[in-house]
């Protein structure tokens, strides 16, 4: 379970709120996709729930256990940091303290970059890192996953094959995925529920209700 | 013969520490974009020079007790003045030189503190030489202790927090190793190019475009050549070492890059 109960947060401590009582829920075993206009704060959500970032009021409580995210690919720009694909990877199966090395080649022959582990992470495509950084995520097999956007700058191609694979890790594994969405079509394909965030709040629905409710209000019926 | 002479082979053992420390903690500080923060914290070192000096302790000590503290002071304005690294490079450099300037002005000193300046080869004592040891010994332990964390916060500090690292208290922890870096430096290189030092060989390294581990080694060796052919050649021409191992390290920077652009362009 992870629940957000009245949260408020803004970067500066005060007003304006870019949350404003803000109120979450979802059982362990969904698949959530954030949905919402820029600037609407569904990072900021995300990172809430991660613990980067803390709110001003209320609190998020989980008993879900591990956490995992996996960053927006616009935030790893530097693609000529000097790290290769298992240096990265080891470093932090270290981190997380995972003795059994055989897990970073599972992890990445689980999403089909094994054969990648020397390159450099800098020189894979969009599509290639963010599988990597997937990869990474779930070696410690965590039980809630965060992603910033998993198709953002990843090609047709690889956007499917991610998305069959958190398809997988939800469904057969069981584990909570938290995914701050851009790509409608893949959150109303995969998700099992949708939360939207609008003027700093937020409410949960079916796909099928959001499919009804938004997207005939944003063709123009919208009150 | 050169190597006879105890001066030299003190400036010699100090030399090889200092080229294996700097790039060690100077990937990190690169790679994190803070190549700044060491310039700063090398010339705010010259205050703890001229405090030991004063106090009539050794001055690597006083390099490295105030080099920390400016670490530190980084560390906890960077929270203050968020997003103005810059001011806060002022604030800690106006500090430094201020004290430097005082102390060394006020004709208080018992020795020069010009050879701190520039670096020098005839002034290294065999006590020099263990106080780095110690030094040494002791940052490349802790390095090693956190280089897993240290080499997560440079890539992906986010990643590094979900995994339990306690970002802050490392990176006091990495002030004080910056500090340690820069007091077993300030004799042979001397304050104005410890900040090159820890930077130029990690920015040759890096245009190899290697991993982590490669790329850190790379750095090392080139520094070797930079330090010691800095440390030949201005004993020779009778000049500081810190000039000619500054100019060694641009100038091996210029060649990787004019040889990786010759090679990008051979059929």
């Amino acid at each position: 379970m992870i629940r957000a109960k009245g949260i408020y947060f803004s970067y500066t401590g005060g007003q304006p709120y870019i949350l404003e009582g803000l109120e979450f829920y979802a059982d362990a075993g969904q698949y959530v996709s954030i949905l919402g206009e820029n600037g609407s704060g569904k990072s900021t959500f995300a990172k809430l729930v991660l613990g980067l970032l803390f709110p001003s009021r209320g609190a998020i409580e989980s008993d879900i256990g591990r956490r995992a995210y996996v960053p927006q690919m616009n935030e790893f720009a530097d693609s000529r940091f000097p790290i290769t694909v298992r240096e990265m990877m080891n470093a932090y199966r270290r981190l997380i303290k995972v003795r059994d090395r055989s897990r970073t080649e599972a992890a990445l022959e689980a999403v089909g970059m094994l054969s990648s582990e020397d390159k450099l992470v800098g020189s894979l495509s969009g599509g290639q890192r963010q599988k990597v950084f997937i990869a990474r995520a779930i070696m410690g097999d965590p039980g809630l996953l965060v992603l910033d956007e998993p198709s953002a700058g990843v090609d047709a191609g690889s956007r499917r094959d991610i998305y069959a694979y958190l398809r997988r890790l939800n469904a057969e594994k069981g584990m909570t995925i938290l995914s701050v969405e851009h790509n409608l079509e893949a959150a109303l394909r995969n998700s099992t529920a949708i939360y939207h965030i609008e003027n700093g709040r937020g409410h949960v629905c079916t796909p099928e209700a959001y499919e009804k409710e938004y997207l005939k209000l944003d063709k123009g019926d919208r009150p | 013969m050169i190597f006879g002479y105890a001066f030299f082979q003190n400036a010699l053992a100090i030399s090889l520490l200092i080229s294996v420390l700097c790039p060690c903690i100077g990937v990190f500080l690169v790679l994190r974009r803070y190549a700044m923060i060491g310039d700063t914290l090398s010339h705010a070192s010259l205050a703890g020079v001229a405090a030991g000096l004063l106090l009539d302790i050794s001055p690597i000590l006083g390099a490295f007790a105030f080099t920390a503290f400016c670490g530190a002071l980084i560390e906890f304005l960077r929270g203050y003045f968020r997003k103005y690294t810059e001011l806060i490079l002022s604030i800690v450099l106006a500090l430094g030189v201020g004290v430097a300037i005082t102390i060394i002005s006020s004709g208080k000193l018992h020795a020069n503190a010009n050879s701190f300046l520039f670096g020098s080869v005839l002034t290294v004592t065999r006590e020099d030489v263990w106080t780095v040891l110690g030094l040494s010994l002791a940052a490349v332990a802790a390095l090693i202790v956190l280089y897993d964390r240290l080499v997560y916060i440079a890539y992906d500090e986010d990643a590094a927090r979900i995994a339990g690292v306690r970002v802050e208290a490392i990176n006091y922890a990495f002030s004080v190793l910056v500090a340690a870096a820069i007091a077993v430096s300030i004799r042979i290189v001397g304050v104005m190019v410890i900040g090159s030092m820890i930077a130029l060989p990690v920015a040759t390294a890096i245009q190899l475009g290697r991993g982590f581990r490669l790329t850190l080694l790379w750095s090392v060796l080139f520094s070797v050549i930079d330090i010691m052919a800095g440390l030949f050649l201005s004993y020779y021409i009778n000049v500081a070492p810190g000039g000619f191992t500054a100019l060694f390290s641009v100038a091996a920077l210029l060649a990787v890059i004019m040889g990786k652009t010759i090679a990008r362009r051979l059929p």
